[in-house]
């Protein structure tokens, strides 16, 4: 299996005025975040709104420069890349949004939209480009008829069909999909995860999917990630973190997530509080103020990750979770 | 593939009009906006078919007679239905001829400004930093002063005459498109589309032209009408202190100015040039609200 | 006598001819019971709530056999008297709490203005209760955050005190429409427990409309699944999950991907929910069922009760009686 993205450390920080005579507040938006992936398999960015999710999916697809650390895809550096090589690395990684209606341009037909990213990057034929666009449009379901419509005319599964569609007419070896199906009802998120899934297994894509939503996350995801104010916390294959959380955070995740079935044993982990203001963290550990089992020593260290029970995980005490 | 997906869908798209369609469907429930639509398309087809249209020649002088009436008042005369000026020229020819007139200049100008207009708005919005803020301070230098007074100003440097009442005029509305493209442009900039353009790795030029104008269009739209409406009061204002088009050009604020004399006499001579101008000012100034109403709703609905 | 009756009620949008948004509905909410109405969009579930808080305007039209609440009879009601009693006896949360509140005012004056109008409190004492009740719903530093702003505020931290302006009334009923969809799960968590806390302190009717099940699962004791305006499932909380008898339900729970736990695909309806133009003659589900026969296509069902729960289905599963 080749790895086709490699992520080293990816920091990125915010200079943020607080107004005219105060000077500066850095925010730390992503905090030294490292992993690999393979080719065909699905790395799961889980979290809440602030914990650099969003950030990472931006310096994933080289929209925003980290900071600091290093990028690679399909073995290609990022930083220092010079036109050429940008311009392959353009192609190497595409990204679907969330929102069905924003991500799709009302003033441009669906077919052009489609053909915009083969028009920019290739050399092909109009005749060529609308075959390849047409080849698309019906593996993720619509019609060669609405090759000629607009995006209003579209329903929000439809929309984010053509958006998956236009991420995937490059044939990218990565594809970042930020929370693809929030927005959508239950049936049509199952049946836009299905095209997703199916594309992957097509094209042999990796994807980068992030979301909240923990429970289709345990569908599609191969490894998991989880992050809390721009830290990684827990990361590692998908079963040993859903069967065995070690961080508190993650387990709180998880039992905080409604079930069709909850059992009436298992206590619900109630965390008290908010996400801490992000210019001005907490001392230590980041969760210590929210965290049922923080102690003296989270308030002044912070944890690293480190390898425990098959997967990464930052937490002075991960140890005490290991019989559940 | 899995196309069972969609073998029960039917096609929405199919029930949805075209977009030209649509927008007249939403132009028309306003009576207004048709009402104007109608008076407009009346005095664009005077402008066009002046010479044939005009029941006779509108600088030729009948001596005999000066200062006619128009028809519905005493000593009016079928041949000079609008009657006739202080040179015994028909009025209703002057004020035919005189459309020909506000119309190019109110579609000039509008051309001369939007297209620089929407150029620096792009440059301003993309260009946020730097460039965006020097553009828009020199606007705001232009928007300090009394816009009929710049237009004297350039009028009196340049010299009175057609091209340099278009130029004044141009450079009057200048700002205006700057400032509404800038933020249309900014507020586009944030949406998920401009980056998936970015993505797919669209260069600047096509980000500009391609990507973000067409979404900017409606409330430029809207202000072309407006600022054809002012165009057109501008010129006639110009003309009016002597400064615009000079005489014996026909035009409808030139009338104005050189009939002024005969307020008390031939009160007609100045009141029907006065009331084809207020007429087609307002008729443009519905247009643009209807314009604004169809626009903007759908604009909302497809986002 | 229940506490929200609802029969026979039809909101259209248009004339008589115009299809319905919602058809036919009936419901019914005690004191002191949640119930949740679940449905995808298009089902009709918002509008429901609207047309029962008189806010659905031309050309929207309501019409209904009964449509009472505490007594009132909601249809024929003056535009003064719904003044009294929504906001104040009746009261809605919205979905987006950075919308819903006015972002000009403070928090503070917003909950005074409720308590000022509906309790005919005097500013000092909408004050003071208006800060008692920042604290029933659990926001820090109640009396400083008065001051502030919507904007100045997280979506869990507006969403109190939407609930806050809710409660401040002392409603009988309050209807929450997908309260917590905009918010990140563990705020969600908190925001629905406190929800259900104040509905048991206050035995508060409470309707929860959501499209999504684990919510209603953990939280409600009936059930109403909504499909294309009409309600086609009414029952009880854990047995509707465990014995869906209505195919749309059984497919909105296979549709969850706790529910293909395992496999590749998720199981899916094909086709999408009517709209305006596609109505089915027969069922409506008809098109996209997988259990459909003939007589599905003709007639349409009307809602009976079964084994287990109401069904509007002439084919009904799971009714084996254990």
């Amino acid at each position: 299996m080749t790895v086709v993205l490699t992520a080293r450390d990816l920091t990125r920080h915010y200079e943020v005025s607080r107004g005219l005579f105060k000077g500066h507040a850095r925010v730390r938006a992503l905090n030294g975040v490292s992993f690999e992936l393979e080719a065909g398999k699905t790395l799961a960015v889980v979290g809440e709104s602030g914990c650099g999710k969003s950030t990472l999916a931006r310096a994933l697809t080289l929209i925003e420069e980290p900071t600091s650390g290093s990028l690679k895809i399909a073995g290609q550096e990022v930083a220092g890349a010079n036109k050429a090589e940008r311009k392959q690395l353009r192609k190497d990684v595409q990204m679907v949004f969330q929102s069905p209606y924003a991500s799709l341009n009302p003033r441009q037909k669906i077919g052009d939209q489609l053909a915009e990213p083969l028009l920019i990057n290739t050399a092909l034929s109009a005749s060529e480009r609308r075959e390849k666009v047409q080849a698309m449009m019906k593996q993720v379901g619509l019609r060669p008829e609405h090759y000629q419509r607009y995006p209003h005319m579209f329903s929000g599964g439809q929309r984010q069909r053509i958006a998956l569609a236009r991420a995937m007419m490059l044939q990218p070896k990565v594809l970042v999909a930020d929370e693809p199906t929030s927005a959508l009802d239950v049936s049509i998120q199952a049946q836009v995860l299905n095209l997703f899934m199916d594309l992957q297994q097509e094209f042999n894509t990796a994807y980068v999917f992030i979301s909240h939503n923990l429970a289709v996350v345990r569908h599609v995801a191969d490894t998991v990630l989880v992050m809390y104010l721009g830290r990684p916390v827990e990361m590692g294959p998908k079963e040993a973190i859903y069967t065995r959380p070690l961080h508190p955070y993650t387990q709180a995740l998880l039992s905080a997530t409604p079930t069709i079935h909850p059992d009436p044993l298992k206590p619900k982990i109630k965390i008290v509080g908010e996400l801490p203001n992000p210019l001005n963290p907490p001392s230590g550990c980041a969760f210590h103020k929210r965290c049922p089992y923080a102690t003296e020593v989270c308030s002044t260290d912070e944890p690293s990750l480190r390898l425990l029970d098959n997967r990464q995980v930052a937490c002075h005490h991960a140890e005490l979770f290991l019989q559940a | 593939m899995n196309t069972s997906n969609t073998a029960t869908e039917v096609d929405q798209s199919l029930l949805y009009p075209s977009p030209y369609k649509e927008f007249w469907h939403a132009f028309a429930q306003n009576k207004g906006a048709v009402a104007g639509l109608l008076f407009m398309s009346l005095i664009v087809f005077c402008a066009i078919f002046a010479p044939w249209v005009a029941p006779h020649n509108p600088s030729e002088q009948y001596r005999d007679f000066l200062l006619t009436p128009p028809v519905w008042l005493e000593g009016g005369n079928w041949q000079f239905l609008l009657g006739t000026d202080e040179l015994g020229r028909d009025l209703l020819s002057r004020l035919i001829e005189g459309s020909r007139l506000s119309l190019l200049i109110g579609l000039s100008s509008v051309v001369i400004s939007l297209i620089p207009g929407v150029i620096l708005g792009l440059f301003a919005g993309f260009f946020p930093r730097l460039l965006g803020p020097g553009i828009m301070r020199l606007m705001d230098i232009m928007l300090a002063l009394p816009s009929l007074l710049l237009a004297v100003a350039i009028v009196a440097i340049l010299g009175p005459g057609l091209i340099n009442t278009v130029i004044a005029i141009a450079v009057v509305s200048l700002p205006s498109y700057v400032r509404l493209t800038r933020a249309a442009v900014m507020g586009e900039l944030s949406r998920d589309y401009v980056t998936a353009a970015r993505l797919a790795g669209a260069g600047l030029p096509r980000l500009m032209f391609i990507t973000v104008l067409p979404n900017c269009m409606a409330p430029l739209i809207v202000q072309a009408t407006l600022s054809f409406s002012s165009a057109i009061l501008d010129a006639a204002a110009l003309g009016f202190l002597g400064l615009g088009v000079q005489p014996p050009t026909p035009e409808w604020g030139t009338m104005l100015a050189s009939a002024r004399d005969y307020i008390e006499r031939a009160w007609w001579v100045v009141t029907l040039p006065g009331l084809t101008i207020l007429l087609s000012v307002l008729a443009i100034n519905l247009m643009g609200d209807g314009l604004r109403d169809a626009l903007d709703p759908k604009l909302k609905n497809a986002a | 006598m229940s506490l929200l009756e609802i029969k026979n009620l039809n909101v259209r949008f248009g004339d008589a001819s115009a299809v319905p948004v919602v058809d036919g509905l009936n419901l019914s909410v005690d004191k002191g019971q949640v119930l949740a109405i679940v449905g995808e969009s298009g089902s009709g579930k918002s509008v429901t709530m609207m047309a029962l808080m008189g806010l659905i305007d031309a050309p929207g039209r309501v019409n209904a056999d009964a449509l009472t609440f505490d007594g009132h009879n909601m249809l024929t009601l003056s535009a003064r008297q719904r003044r009294q009693i929504v906001g104040k006896d009746m009261a809605m949360v919205f979905q987006d709490p950075m919308t819903a509140l006015n972002p000009s005012y403070t928090v503070g004056f917003q909950i005074e203005e409720v308590l000022r109008l509906h309790l005919n409190m005097s500013k000092k004492q909408a004050r003071q209760r208006a800060i008692e009740l920042l604290e029933t719903v659990e926001i820090p530093a109640a009396a400083s955050r008065m001051n502030a702003y919507p904007h100045q505020l997280s979506g869990g931290m507006s969403q109190r005190v939407a609930i806050a302006m809710a409660i401040a009334g002392e409603p009988k009923l309050l209807i929450a429409d997908e309260p917590t969809t905009a918010l990140d799960v563990t705020i969600q968590a908190q925001i629905m427990d406190l929800l259900l806390k104040l509905q048991r302190e206050q035995n508060m009717g409470l309707v929860l409309i959501t499209h999504d099940l684990a919510v209603v699962a953990e939280t409600a004791q009936r059930v109403c699944v909504m499909y294309a305006g009409q309600a086609v499932e009414v029952g009880q909380v854990p047995g509707l999950f465990d014995r869906p008898a209505h195919p749309y339900s059984e497919a909105l729970l296979a549709a969850i991907p706790e529910h293909s736990l395992g496999a590749a695909r998720l199981s899916t309806l094909p086709g999408i929910v009517p709209g305006r133009f596609d109505r089915p003659q027969g069922c409506l589900l008809s098109p996209r069922c997988p259990y459909v026969q003939d007589t599905c296509r003709q007639q349409r069902p009307a809602l009976e009760p079964k084994a287990y729960s109401q069904v509007r289905c002439f084919f009904p599963l799971n009714q084996e009686v254990a």
